[in-house]
């Protein structure tokens, strides 16, 4: 303890401590990560993304006291930044170095940042009730820009991504589809065709279910009739399609093989399964989609072969671990980052200022300029998590990153505790296990849908009136609480 | 009248009241008077029933009232006019007025409005311009106005005098203690403005930091001259 | 020339809504110093129950009434559940429980009666009326909706000025302690804003839902708006509010004629970022708007 304490006091030793702290947890996530099954590697893809999402929350919202309802649209920016840098740029602008990922986290980054800035230079002005409206109407105006731009952004439907995964991604999928079906005319892939490619190779909806659930803003099942979903016009490939091709489950003479478990194995269907490509189906309306049950009726082509998919990679590569292991990489990073800001002086300064301005201008401090700082780091956290996301669901578009993804952050973040990085990821675990939870509650009870599907947010909204009346400090003021007063010393659940 | 008895309040750690031993009689004016921070702000709003007492009595009309609420002390006719022309700017005066006596029977309200024109003309001038409109003079005058729209039995101004003319302030202190008499109002008056307080005041009372340090006749408190020195800082 | 005139006029039933809406906001405003952002999730609910009683009895009028009565009561409740416990301990928090009560309402309101889009039927026509030789983008119902609307906007004004309990409703919002001294039961008076905020905003669900559908979601976009022309209006005045409400659903209607009805809400959104970058404090606010 003294140990700890005298680090404390010493930034250097300090950021070797928190090194030390993140290294050791990001090596046994790692180690996790490699252990479980694939379904729960992309469990903890998602808790990862949140979790780096919510680190900014916990800055903005708990440290610096703005409720932000925009973080949803902070990762819309850092999603589409992404998406448009990895299908776009080949080399990197200026340098000519080879195009990567990493480019594009960076750049990914960088816009939230910019945007972050701008934004936060207008709310610093503003006192709460103003703040939280005008990223309110962020969270619903940002994803309207896409449908300003549909061959840039690609409105509704948004853009599929071809991710760079390591074991060979599109290309060795293209090479799969085109020795398989006739789907793939020429045998290239241009990224920004990838809608009409991809609803061929049917894919990882585990995440879309997830990812839906979550999602305080969707309204599932009740949108979606197999009109809506597999018409050619929603598809946009009627050239390529025909009504048989994608309607009925014996066309596909998979269906019975899509149920939950079958489809996130690699046993079961090889990587092909798991290529985490949406359908084209995606398209008018994600909200529906997203919430389609795994493999019930997104249509996964007949003609796709599926184990001549599984030869074309590498059969150890399995996309959730991946997925997985990138998000945690991303998130650990953010978590350092976070660590030695929140707990170094700029943590004191955010606090300060939100505890009494007045008196931290007294003292020097800039309140406004602190309010900016806050926004720009929570914008950059979020847009990293929006590039993360944009990669677990190798999709961008406007319905996943909705007004439904801001309140979940919101979520998330007052149950966790409002002011902790603890609580921030205890918060996205929330955010992955309830949903979950009822889920399975529900399958054993037999609830009709409606209720199943509403009881998650039904649950976060009582929950969050109940915490912020009961105990505002959310889980882990709350128990710290406890233990303070065992220790017979008093905080605010606050600080 | 009004009288309270071992007063305390307290905020958190700062003891602003301590012990407190007071009595307002009908029909005249009582001052107390204390520098800056002595607890007279404390003392009216604690009688007012804005802060809860910590501990002692305050009787009126024989009963005990500390701890009822604001609404429910006003309406049993003990009325205060709170520091800094306490009036709502963006009402007219009129409805400043009224507002004193909502709770009250349309007809009795009639009589109290013509009392407090005829004690305050300007006001009725003014009647249907926002207060914001008002000069600060003017406005202490309404707040007092609305004060007496509830036909209280016991009126407690604090600081009346702040930011005012001298000559204005005599004005209304004079009115005041006139009013006192002749319709046997019991007035406590709070001041920093000690000579002032003291030329209408019947008994005057010194509080420093929370405590009594005197009572008795007002006049024999402002011919005090160690008393003067020592606490009012004149 | 003929598009322009025509966008315009269809605007008006619409901004009539926003400003109903922005209303309700502002009476909470007014009443409590706070955004309940959680308004139009009230008037999502209570537009509900006026659909069910519509459906089963077929009498509007009634499905109206309960859906006020509703819209009251339901107020009131999140006055006492949520705000009042926790308006003066924790104003983050108390933004933070509107938000839970809008997660809470919306997943309720999907319980109940399901995801699926519903309509609403008017209970007058709702085609464009024919006059001079062309159809205008007025029906009976939007002349109702705008009556309605006109109506109410002069009640409550008239309970504001006119009346003892408008007068310190007014009291309470401008200086609760000067009205406490004054002997007016804030208390009552900030359950009284909730109530009749409630109220109204269960009109405005009411009027909008045959315009379009209702579900669960349905109303975020209008909770945007409403916020965007409130703040406009300086969240402080009635008059502000109605005023910015039908002049945001006329620029609306005029964007989604000209472009696309997707554009409405970043059209919201720039707005609202330019108004509160001029005036961090809306552009009425603390003027003379206030007083009514
Ligand atoms: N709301 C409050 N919270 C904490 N301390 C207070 C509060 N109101 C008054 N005090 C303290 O009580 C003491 C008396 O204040 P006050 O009654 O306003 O004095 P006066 O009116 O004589 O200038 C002062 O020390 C002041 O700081
Ligand atoms: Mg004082």
């Amino acid at each position: 303890m003294n140990n700890v304490k005298n680090l404390r006091t010493f930034p250097g030793n300090r950021i070797i401590w928190h090194a030390v702290i993140v290294g050791i947890v990001w090596l046994l996530l790692l180690v996790l990560n490699n252990n479980i099954d694939p379904l729960y590697s992309s469990y903890l893809a998602l808790v990862a993304m949140y979790a780096t999402a919510m680190f900014g929350m916990t800055i903005l919202v708990g440290l610096s006291g703005q409720v932000s309802l925009g973080n949803g649209a902070l990762m819309a920016v850092g999603g589409y930044v992404f998406a448009l840098t990895s299908m776009n740029w080949q080399t990197v602008p200026i340098i000519g170095w080879q195009w990567n990922a990493v480019w594009s986290m960076a750049f990914a980054g960088l816009g939230g940042i910019l945007i972050g800035g701008i934004i936060g230079g207008l709310a610093a002005r503003l006192r709460g009730p103003y703040l939280a409206g005008l990223t309110l109407g962020l969270a619903v105006g940002v994803p309207a820009i896409t449908n300003r731009f549909p061959e840039l952004l690609g409105g509704e439907n948004g853009l599929m991504l071809s991710v760079p995964y390591p074991a060979g991604g599109y290309a060795a999928l293209d090479s799969a589809l085109g020795s398989s079906s006739d789907s793939s005319s020429d045998g290239t892939v241009d990224p920004n065709s990838a809608v009409e490619e991809d609803q061929y190779a049917e894919l990882d909806l585990s995440e879309f279910e997830q990812g839906a659930d979550l999602d305080a803003d969707l309204a599932p099942e009740d949108l979606l009739t197999d009109d809506d979903l597999l018409t050619e016009e929603d598809f946009g490939v009627g050239d390529q399609l025909t009504d048989d091709d994608l309607l009925t489950e014996e066309d596909f003479g998979v269906g019975d093989q899509l149920t939950d478990g079958d489809l996130l194995t690699d046993e079961d269907f090889g990587t092909g399964t798991d290529l985490g490509i949406d359908g084209g189906d995606l398209g008018t309306d994600l909200e529906a989609d997203l919430d389609v049950g795994v493999g019930t009726d997104l249509g996964t082509d007949p003609a796709v072969d599926l184990t001549g998919i599984t030869d074309a990679f590498d059969s150890g590569f399995i996309i959730e671990r991946w997925q997985a292991s990138m998000a945690i990489a991303v998130a650990c990073l953010v978590a350092f980052a976070a660590l030695n800001l929140v707990r170094g002086r700029q943590g004191r300064v955010w606090k300060a200022v939100r505890d009494d301005p007045v008196a931290a201008a007294v003292v020097g401090i800039s309140p406004s300029g602190s309010k900016i700082s806050a926004f720009i780091v929570s914008s950059l956290f979020a847009a990293l998590a929006g590039a993360v996301l944009a990669q677990i669901l190798t999709l961008v578009a406007p319905g996943a990153f909705g007004l439904g993804l801001s309140l979940s952050l919101l979520v998330g973040i007052v149950l966790g505790g409002r002011s902790s990085l603890l609580g921030a990821i205890l918060g996205a675990l929330l955010l992955v296990w309830l949903p979950e939870l009822v889920d399975g509650l529900s399958g054993d009870r037999g609830w009709p849908e409606q209720i199943t599907n509403n009881a998650p947010n039904l649950l976060y909204g009582l929950l969050v009136v109940a915490v912020v009346l009961a105990a505002p400090g959310g889980l882990t003021g709350t128990v710290r609480a406890w233990i303070d007063k065992g220790r017979g010393k008093t905080r605010s659940p606050l600080s | 009248m009004l009288e309270t008895v071992d007063l305390c309040v307290s905020f958190g750690a700062v003891k602003a009241l301590s012990g407190m031993n007071l009595t307002v009689p009908r029909g005249e004016v009582t001052a107390v008077i204390g520098a800056n921070g002595a607890g007279k702000s404390t003392l009216m709003r604690a009688l007012a029933g804005l802060v809860t007492p910590q501990s002692g009595q305050v009787l009126f009309d024989g009963r005990s009232i500390a701890g009822n609420k604001p609404e429910d002390i006003v309406r049993n006719g003990l009325a205060l006019v709170p520091e800094g022309r306490s009036t709502i700017p963006e009402l007219t005066v009129e409805e400043n007025l009224r507002l004193g006596g909502l709770w009250r029977e349309k007809s009795d309200r009639g009589a109290s409005k013509n009392l407090v024109f005829d004690l305050f003309p300007i006001l009725g001038e003014r009647a249907s311009m926002r207060a914001d409109t008002l000069s600060g003079g003017e406005r202490q005058q309404l707040a007092i106005g609305r004060a007496l729209m509830s036909d209280p039995k016991c009126l407690l101004l604090d600081e009346p005098s702040l930011g005012l003319a001298p000559l204005i302030v005599t004005q209304i202190l004079e009115l005041v203690s006139r009013l006192a008499k002749e319709t046997n109002l019991a007035v406590l008056l709070v001041e920093q403005n000690a000579v002032t307080a003291l030329r209408v005041a019947t008994t005057g009372v010194v509080l420093n930091l929370g405590e009594v340090v005197k009572s008795g006749p007002a006049h024999e408190i402002s011919s005090d001259e160690e008393l003067r020195h020592a606490y009012l800082g004149y | 020339m003929t598009n322009f005139i025509d966008y315009l006029l269809g605007g008006f039933s619409n901004g009539a809504v926003i400003a109903l809406m922005a209303l309700a906001l502002v009476l909470v405003w007014r009443s409590t110093r706070m955004v309940n952002f959680a308004q139009v999730g009230q008037a999502m609910f209570t537009t509900y129950v006026a659909l069910t009683i519509q459906q089963s009895t077929g009498n509007w009028v009634l499905a109206l009434l309960v859906a006020i009565g509703a819209g009251a009561i339901l107020g009131v409740i999140v006055f006492f559940l949520v705000i009042r416990p926790v308006k003066n301990s924790d104003s983050t928090g108390a933004i933070i429980a509107t938000f839970g009560v809008l997660i809470a309402l919306q997943a309720g309101a999907g319980m109940i009666w399901g995801g699926d889009p519903r309509g609403f039927i008017p209970p007058v026509d709702n085609a464009g009326l024919e006059f001079a030789g062309r159809i205008w983008p007025i029906s009976p119902y939007d002349i109702l909706v705008l009556s309605a609307t006109a109506a109410l906007v002069i009640g409550l004004t008239l309970l504001f000025t006119k009346t003892s309990l408008g007068l310190s409703m007014r009291a309470s919002a401008f200086n609760p302690e000067v009205a406490r001294l004054s002997g007016v039961r804030v208390n009552r008076m900030l359950i009284s804003g909730w109530a009749i905020a409630g109220a109204t905003g269960a009109i405005g669900g009411v009027l909008i839902a045959p315009a379009s559908t209702i579900s669960p979601n349905s109303f975020d976009i209008l909770l945007v708006f409403a916020f965007t022309a409130a703040v406009i209006g300086g969240l402080d005045s009635l008059i502000g509010a109605v005023t910015f409400g039908i002049g945001t659903g006329l620029v609306i209607s005029l964007v989604s004629g000209y472009s696309d009805s997707g554009n409405a809400p970043i059209v919201a959104l720039v707005l609202l970022a330019l108004n509160l970058l001029l005036k961090p404090d809306g552009v009425f606010g603390h003027h003379g708007a206030r007083s009514v």
